[in-house]
């Protein structure tokens, strides 16, 4: 039986973390940069059928190689990248308006309350929120799948958020701060600043890898975007022709929006299970 | 001949650039007895890690090991040659939290072999310690024991394994003092029975006197002075060693000066008989009355599950109280609404112990502001200075960061500085010496010292150790299992304990009696209220941990 687990590994790892996180934000600042500035790095104009030839690998001329209408693949994937960002954006906004701001309030609804809420959101959570985006964006319209994307990350958000703020309603040091005298609703204002400050960013980074990947399944099922602006979902949708003759028109789309989610991912600093 | 179990010499630990252990070499003989003393950063957390196996990726190890006839130069790990059992405290234990500490026990105890054999061999030597749990008893998680209960179910384990060689990690931290007697005493009994070496790391020196034998005493990552007990006991080289057995309380030391001031009490307790909430064994002492004036300290002592807790908790309003009044600054809290108490208690300041009761999130600045800004409602010009002076009079000055990133000893003092900020007409202080090392003790009696000196609140002192009443406190009240056995000035009952639970408690918290008659013969008038200690003390505050001497 061990007896001491050693300070300097615990330090070690724990220090790998805020070097992830880093790592996360870096690259959701490339992606942001490149996204934003993809119609001047894109050296063809929007949709541009004929560019090149047909299904050209990857070449000098094409970086990224051409797709089964000739229009170059590193353009496309750049504009698509910008649509699934600037709809992502918008969607963890949702997420985390009706997901962890929701899930932080009702911790502090009385114990019995709370958990009957948090039973009924727990429903939802148990349908895959792609599903559920579908239904949503049915439901309402389809200009709405980037608002119904961010609703059916919600759930999840909630009962992490609430999760979080429960235990935390039960620490030591909350029970003491109580017993010290200090008000609840003081209580509240310091719980809600220290939300803001800890917790906001790696919620808005989880919120953002949720909702970007729920809108390309979306698209890619052909119920979010549509050409000409497509997104990264609706690209490799596309490609379901040449997916094993001509990898490179589904593979760059893919590739960018692994990337997405991975980088967001990192900056959330990862789930509870996979921390060291 | 006694055979040689284990022999490293030169042994360097190297972290980086830095040795956090430097040129260590011990010679462990079947039955030796050896307590290797150090505080934080002394080395001793790294030596922890070479005997027990795990150094991390970054520790780079040098020396030589000697086994049977032959030597061998260290490489990453220590390689016994002998049959290892590992004692580690019950704070700091490995065991799953969600598991069932027997069921995790009698696998350790088996060693690998038949879990039929690994039960037979952990029930026996549970009934052979009578402080020890029932083996039924452990078949609960580990956070539903009580830390004693667990600490003898982990010395059963180690028992159960028949080794060579037990080294025991800080296995008596976060026990009170009667618990690391008793731990000690069956330690030692199962020591002299089995005949195993015993190395024990400790940073404790009232460990080490429970213990005696031979011992180490590392600082620096070097060994500064070592030998047997009784005869470092007697007499000192290295001006470390000499300062550590300095602090040792002594019942012949003078307590600290009683404040005389007269007035109506602060709070007063009158006739009270608790309709308790039973929690586990702790019971309510019934028909208690007792005053706490202005400025005075009292002591309420007894062991786990006396029902000092629960007096608490009645007199603070936590409690209904059925029977009795509890009557604070003239008020009786029986008259007052939940809000009311809980503005009351605004005004008493709470040093625990047990630091979570600190938010981890917030850093020390924000811990202090909070508590003036938000709960004592001070204008943001006054927290300032009010924060600052604070933390200069604790040695946290210098310190920044998150209270999760603070050591048990900063946290600690973060407790006394928040005290020392909030100006309380009270202060309650429940165990504040739990888990920390001699030196940080000594500290921080001196910081309670400061505090009763300059804000010179009432202080209602909660503890299992009469050395924390001894050094503060001016009365003391003592209870067993609910019931007040005896009470009086501290300097009295220490002097002349009446009841079997005070000499029982007092003898836990003091063994080093024998000082007592050398002391009495190499001074002829009793040595002035610890005025050396306070100022070799504040001699090292100042130089490491850069505390300004309090003014005044």
């Amino acid at each position: 039986m061990s007896a001491t687990s050693s300070p300097h590994a615990l330090a070690a790892t724990q220090a790998q973390l805020p070097r992830a996180r880093m790592l996360g934000w870096i690259g959701l600042g490339a992606i942001a940069i490149i996204a934003s500035l993809s119609e001047f790095v894109a050296s063809a104009p929007a949709g541009m059928i004929g560019a090149g030839p047909v299904l050209q690998p990857p070449s000098p001329g094409f970086a990224f190689g051409t797709d089964a209408l000739g229009r170059d693949m590193l353009s496309e994937t750049l504009r698509a990248l910008n649509v699934t960002v600037t709809s992502a954006l918008p969607a963890a906004i949702v997420t985390l308006v009706f997901g962890s701001s929701f899930g932080f309030a009702a911790a502090r609804l009385p114990a019995a309350m709370g958990a009957l809420l948090r039973a009924v959101i727990g429903v939802f959570v148990s349908v895959p929120a792609f599903l559920l985006a579908i239904v949503i964006t049915e439901l309402s319209g389809r200009g709405w799948y980037c608002a119904a994307a961010g609703l059916s990350a919600a759930p999840l958000a909630f009962v992490r958020a609430y999760g979080r703020c429960r235990t935390l309603r039960l620490a030591p040091h909350v029970r003491f701060a109580r017993l010290s005298g200090l008000t609840p609703m003081a209580l509240f204002r310091r719980d809600l600043a220290y939300e803001l400050h800890d917790a906001l960013a790696p919620s808005a980074a989880r919120a953002l890898a949720s909702v970007a990947l729920i809108i390309s399944i979306v698209s890619f099922f052909g119920f979010g975007a549509t050409p000409p602006h497509d997104d990264l979902g609706s690209m490799i949708a596309a490609a379901r022709q040449s997916y094993l003759h001509a990898y490179w028109t589904a593979a760059f789309p893919a590739l960018a929006l692994l990337s997405l989610v991975l980088f967001a991912r990192l900056a959330a600093g990862g789930e509870s299970g996979e921390q060291p | 001949m006694t055979r040689r179990i284990f022999e490293i010499r030169k042994l360097s630990l190297r972290n980086g650039r830095r040795f956090e252990l430097e040129d260590f070499s011990i010679s462990v003989e079947a039955g030796d007895s050896i307590t290797i003393l150090g505080e934080c950063g002394s080395g001793i957390d790294a030596l922890a890690r070479v005997l027990t196996r795990v150094t991390g990726r970054g520790d780079q190890l040098h020396g030589i090991q000697f086994g049977d006839g032959d030597r061998k130069a260290l490489a990453r790990r220590i390689k016994p040659g002998a049959r290892i059992a590992y004692l580690c405290g019950a704070s700091g234990s490995p065991l799953n939290p969600s598991a069932s500490v027997v069921a995790q026990l009698v696998r350790v105890a088996a060693r690998g072999g038949s879990l039929a054999s690994g039960k037979v061999e952990l029930r026996a030597a549970l009934e052979r310690f009578s402080s020890a749990p029932s083996f039924e008893s452990l078949d609960r998680k580990p956070q539903e024991l009580k830390p004693v209960e667990l600490a003898f179910a982990l010395l059963a384990t180690a028992a159960a394994q028949t080794p060579e060689l037990l080294i025991a990690d800080h296995a008596f931290d976060g026990l009170t003092p009667i618990a690391i007697a008793a731990l000690a005493r069956d330690l030692m009994n199962e020591q002299k029975r089995q005949g195993f070496a015993l190395i024990c790391l400790t940073r404790d020196l009232q460990t080490a006197v429970h213990l005696r034998g031979r011992m180490m005493v590392l600082r620096g990552g070097k060994i500064v002075e070592e030998g047997d007990f009784d005869k470092l006991a007697s007499g000192q080289s290295h001006a470390y060693t000499r300062a550590l057995f300095k602090s040792l309380p002594s019942r012949s030391q003078t307590p600290c000066a009683r404040n005389n001031r007269s007035g109506d009490p602060l709070l007063q307790v009158q006739g009270l008989d608790l309709e308790t909430r039973r929690r586990g064994d702790d019971r309510a002492p019934d028909g208690l009355s007792f005053k706490l004036r202005h400025g005075a300290a009292l002591a309420l002592v007894g062991d786990e599950g006396s029902g000092r807790g629960a007096l608490v908790r009645a007199m603070l309003g936590l409690d209904p109280v059925t029977n009795g009044r509890v009557v604070f600054d003239q008020v009786d809290i029986s008259l007052l609404s939940t809000q009311m108490k809980s503005r009351l208690r605004r005004r008493i300041a709470f040093i625990s112990g047990s630091d979570d009761v600190l938010d981890p999130r917030m850093t020390l600045v924000e811990t202090l502001d909070n508590l003036l800004h938000t709960q004592l409602r001070l204008p943001r010009d006054a927290v300032a200075a009010s924060r600052d002076a604070a933390l200069r009079r604790v040695g946290l000055a210098s310190r920044s960061g998150r209270v999760a990133t603070l050591s048990r000893f900063d946290k600690r003092r973060l407790q006394v500085a928040r005290a020392i900020a909030s100006a309380p007409v009270l202060a309650v202080i429940d165990e504040p010496l739990l888990g920390l090392d001699a030196y940080a003790q000594s500290i921080m009696l001196e910081l309670f010292r400061d505090l009763r000196k300059h804000e010179a609140p009432a202080l209602l002192v909660i503890t299992a150790d009469l050395r924390v009443a001894q050094a503060i406190a001016d009365d003391v009240i003592v209870f067993k299992q609910g019931r007040l056995v005896e009470r009086g000035p501290i300097a009295g009952i220490i002097r002349a304990p009446k009841d079997a639970e005070t000499r029982r408690l007092l003898a836990a918290a003091l063994p080093y009696a024998a000082d007592e008659a050398t002391q009495q013969t190499e001074s002829a008038t009793p040595e002035p209220a610890t005025e050396p200690q306070e100022a070799a003390i504040l001699d090292i505050l100042r130089r490491e941990y850069a505390v300004t001497e309090s003014s005044g």
